[in-house]
């Protein structure tokens, strides 16, 4: 195809945008055509980089020859390809019948967020940037591995999105990378702008309340991830990274359980398993204490719990679920409101209507320290994700306690361990005990 | 051996706690129950040998595995068959008394009926999983139960209300003949290893099996029934303890705890028991299943693509459950767990000769392949 018709064609295709520029140089029988999108264009580089040496050059071969050298310099393979790299920023140089496409774009999303969502005082406070050549940089100039390899995908009908595969060759599990490939080739999504969103999408199941990815925001936990053979997936625009095969331990810990001494880091671990355990417990517990079995609690403590109870009109069932319901309600809203209003709502709610809601005798004491104990231990957990499921799970164990007694809430309780156990992360176990002779054994398989 | 190994059969010897084991050992007080249990320690501690080295010997091959490639269809079919049924009862036998257990003591209002459901349906569907993922799970639950269970059994030993001149007392009575009754409940403590008829599936490297592995097993078990049959005992006094219904019981109801939240250990003992009684039924019902699978070929049923055939053993499951639980009394319960302990000491040490026999076909049928 001669290289008029093709501009004819490109020219069709770009027909409904007015940001098309297409622009003939001539000069001293030097002929080329540039075609580029305005907005997307670096105009210092372009200048620099093609314009100036155009006319300086003395023949169109020698000009020839020099772009091919230059690094932002990308084959063409074919006429699909010179539309979707031109809509991505590039360059297109035409001479004669050659094609030329040249990277040269601009972008102002490259600079590097502080952490903020999973902040920690030790440690780099810096995250991903939502540029991702930027986070590529990033990953690289952490992870000092030749065998660090990365693949990309375009996903996403409509806004066609690049999406990155990062894995450490020499350590990543091929079948879980396999599985990944596959399921994200099936994704036929029209929009995709998160990584977030992946996670929904190749789980391979409708209705999911676990993350079967984990998110992080961090380059220090994305490294860990990669060594220790797991596949981080980056979408272009987005400041998060999901990583998957995980396990259900990962949603535990925290990058800055490896900055602290030993001892200081089993404190914090063994902390934040009683807050899982205690968000995830308390309220069943109260319910079925109060309103099944009074007598588990030694009598004294049975009094008090009942004697705070005095006047409250409600079971202790609905008690519960209206003071949970209110502090969910707390927690949706600080996340939605502007940063300015935010401190308002923590009042208005934790203040005003924990002492209010007691006084008029709505809800007992008892319930509304236990309300802000849960709120408090579901903090506790590090990879917002889980606590979302975990608040979930705990509206669950609570009806199942308030129909069954003390002995659903520990059934209950059972049955999201084998629940959990049964589920897979990408063919990999969610939760199991690993025992560092288990490790040994099965890298020795793989050697 | 493997840590999942010793879990399979550590269930089987604590879960007898809360079953009619130490009724029926105590009801016999005086006519040989302590001398049943030295001679259990000592044939059941064989049978454990001979089952562990038999299934040592196919890594990874379960019992209906072996069967297939050694008998004909017409005799492994029933067979596999009366071992799902066998299964089955076993686990029922648990869940019908901790059923009327959590009744008696936890939630007397709550009709039989809702507390039946409850447990079966939160086990039923673990039944289901692979059997890697079911020994996933032991390891978990047992990780959080068992640590104060082990704390119980400290309590008990510590108290002060323990009397040990009534151990004494019921020791003596080592020189009574032993007697089937209190032989057979023991023996079943022991009857843990015969879950690897299934769970060998995940075993498929040959494992190291020594002499010390048999003594662990000994000790515990020795612990165990010690622990069992003597501590009531030591708590309630010889003379009258046949008339206990829960001795166990009775027994962590005696137990204070002066500075915790919770003073009654009773509680904290059945909410873990709980969780020792939903691992119990939650392996027997497993090997169960897997057993009808191999007898029904449950995968191929399909309806419309949908596979049916993995759900038909979950209706009879609740539907014989249910219909159990209610024409059960404790006391029926106890004359049927005595019954089919007695028939358990019979069926598995006759056992041992079709093992002979699947490892004599095996060792020919490798040597036909070789040559």
């Amino acid at each position: 195809m001669s290289s008029f018709e093709t501009i004819i064609w490109i020219n069709e295709q770009f027909k409904d945008t007015n940001e098309l520029v297409q622009k003939n140089l001539e000069y001293e029988n030097k002929h080329i055509v540039l075609i580029y999108i305005k907005s997307l264009t670096n105009f210092e580089m372009l200048q620099n980089l093609i314009i100036k040496p155009f006319f300086e050059m003395q023949t169109e071969q020698q000009f020839n020859i020099y772009l091919q050298a230059l690094p932002q310099f990308q084959e063409v393979e074919s006429k699909e390809q010179l539309v979707l790299e031109i809509m991505n920023g590039n360059i297109l140089v035409i001479i004669q019948n050659e094609y030329y496409l040249l990277d040269i774009r601009v972008s102002n999303n490259d600079k590097v967020n502080s952490t903020y969502v999973e902040t920690t005082i030790h440690g780099s406070q810096l995250a991903l940037s939502d540029n991702l050549e930027t986070n590529l940089n990033i990953i690289r100039s952490n992870y000092h591995q030749s065998s660090l390899s990365i693949e990309y995908f375009v996903k996403g009908e409509v806004n066609k999105h690049k999406v990155a595969i990062i894995y450490d060759k020499e350590k990543v599990k091929s079948d879980v990378l396999d599985s990944i490939r596959k399921r994200l080739k099936k994704v036929d999504k029209q929009i995709i702008t998160s990584t977030t969103q992946l996670n929904n999408f190749i789980n391979d199941k409708r209705f999911s309340l676990f993350p079967q990815m984990i998110i992080t925001e961090r380059p220090d936990r994305i490294v860990y991830n990669l060594a220790g053979g797991k596949v981080v997936l980056l979408v272009d625009g987005n400041p998060q990274s999901v990583a998957a095969p995980v396990v259900f331990f990962d949603f535990m810990t925290s990058m800055e359980d490896n900055y602290h001494t030993v001892l200081i880091s089993l404190f914090l671990k063994i902390l934040r398993y009683a807050g899982l355990f205690l968000s995830l417990l308390l309220p069943a517990l109260y319910v079925g204490v109060t309103s099944f079995t009074p007598e588990v609690f030694r009598t004294e403590l049975a009094l008090t719990v009942a004697g705070s109870r005095v006047g409250v009109p409600f079971s202790s069932f609905i008690e519960v679920l209206f003071m949970l319901f209110f502090m969910e309600l707390l927690l949706e809203a600080s996340i939605r409101l502007p940063k300015a209003v935010s401190a308002t709502a923590t009042t208005v709610g934790g203040l005003i209507l924990g002492t209010a809601v007691t006084e008029a005798s709505l809800a007992s004491n008892i319930m509304v320290i236990i309300v802000s104990a849960v709120a408090i231990s579901t903090f506790v957990i590090p990879v917002n994700e889980m606590a979302f499921s975990i608040r979930v799970v705990r509206l669950v164990l609570i009806l199942i306690t308030s129909v069954f007694g003390l002995a659903g809430l520990v059934l209950g309780f059972f049955v999201l361990i084998t629940y959990l156990v049964n589920l897979d992360s990408f063919g990999e176990p969610y939760l199991k005990l690993y025992t560092a002779s288990k490790n040994k054994e099965s890298s020795g398989e793989k050697a | 051996m493997s840590r999942y190994y010793y879990y399979l059969i550590l269930i089987n010897m604590v879960a007898n706690i809360i079953a009619s084991v130490p009724t029926i050992l105590l009801q016999y007080h005086k006519d040989g129950s302590v001398s049943s249990m030295a001679l259990a320690v000592v044939t059941g501690t064989i049978l454990v040998t001979i089952y562990t080295r038999f299934f040592n010997a196919f890594p990874g091959m379960t019992l209906p595995d072996l069967l297939m490639k050694t008998t004909s269809k017409w005799f492994y079919k029933p067979f596999i068959f009366f071992l799902a049924l066998m299964w089955f009862v076993a686990g029922l036998i648990t869940l019908v008394t901790f059923i009327f257990l959590l009744v008696r003591y936890l939630t007397p209002e709550m009709p039989v009926f809702q507390i039946s459901l409850l447990l079966i349906f939160s086990i039923i569907f673990g039944c289901f999983m692979k059997t890697e993922r079911v020994l996933y799970t032991i390891e978990l639950i047992l990780l959080i139960t068992f640590p104060l269970i082990l704390f119980i059994f400290y309590k008990a030993y510590t108290s002060k209300s323990i009397e040990w001149d009534f151990v004494k007392e019921a020791a003596l009575y080592v020189n009574q003949l032993p007697n089937v009754n209190s032989f057979a409940s023991c023996f079943f403590l022991f009857l843990g290893v015969a879950n690897l008829f299934i769970f060998n599936r995940f075993f498929t490297k040959k494992q190291n099996f020594k002499w010390m592995h048999i003594a662990f097993i000994g000790i515990i078990s020795t612990l165990t029934l010690f622990t069992t049959y003597f501590i009531p005992i030591g708590f309630n006094g010889f003379e009258n303890i046949d008339d206990l219904v829960y001795p166990w019981i009775t027994t962590s109801d005696s137990l204070r705890m002066e500075f915790f939240m919770i003073e009654r250990v009773l509680f904290v003992f059945l909410l873990f028991y709980l969780g020792i009684a939903f691992l119990s039924i939650l392996i027997h019902w497993h090997v169960s299943i897997e057993f009808l699978k191999y007898v029904f070929k449950l995968e191929e049923i399909k309806f419309r693509g949908f596979n049916l055939g993995k759900y038909i053993p979950i209706l009879f499951f609740i539907a014989v459950s249910l219909l159990f639980v209610r024409v059960m009394n404790e006391y029926k319960l106890f004359r049927i767990s005595i019954y089919f302990y007695n028939t358990l000491i019979i069926f598995f040490p006759l056992l041992i000769i079709l093992f002979f026999y699947i490892k004599r076909s095996m060792k020919n049928a490798d040597k036909a392949k070789q040559n």
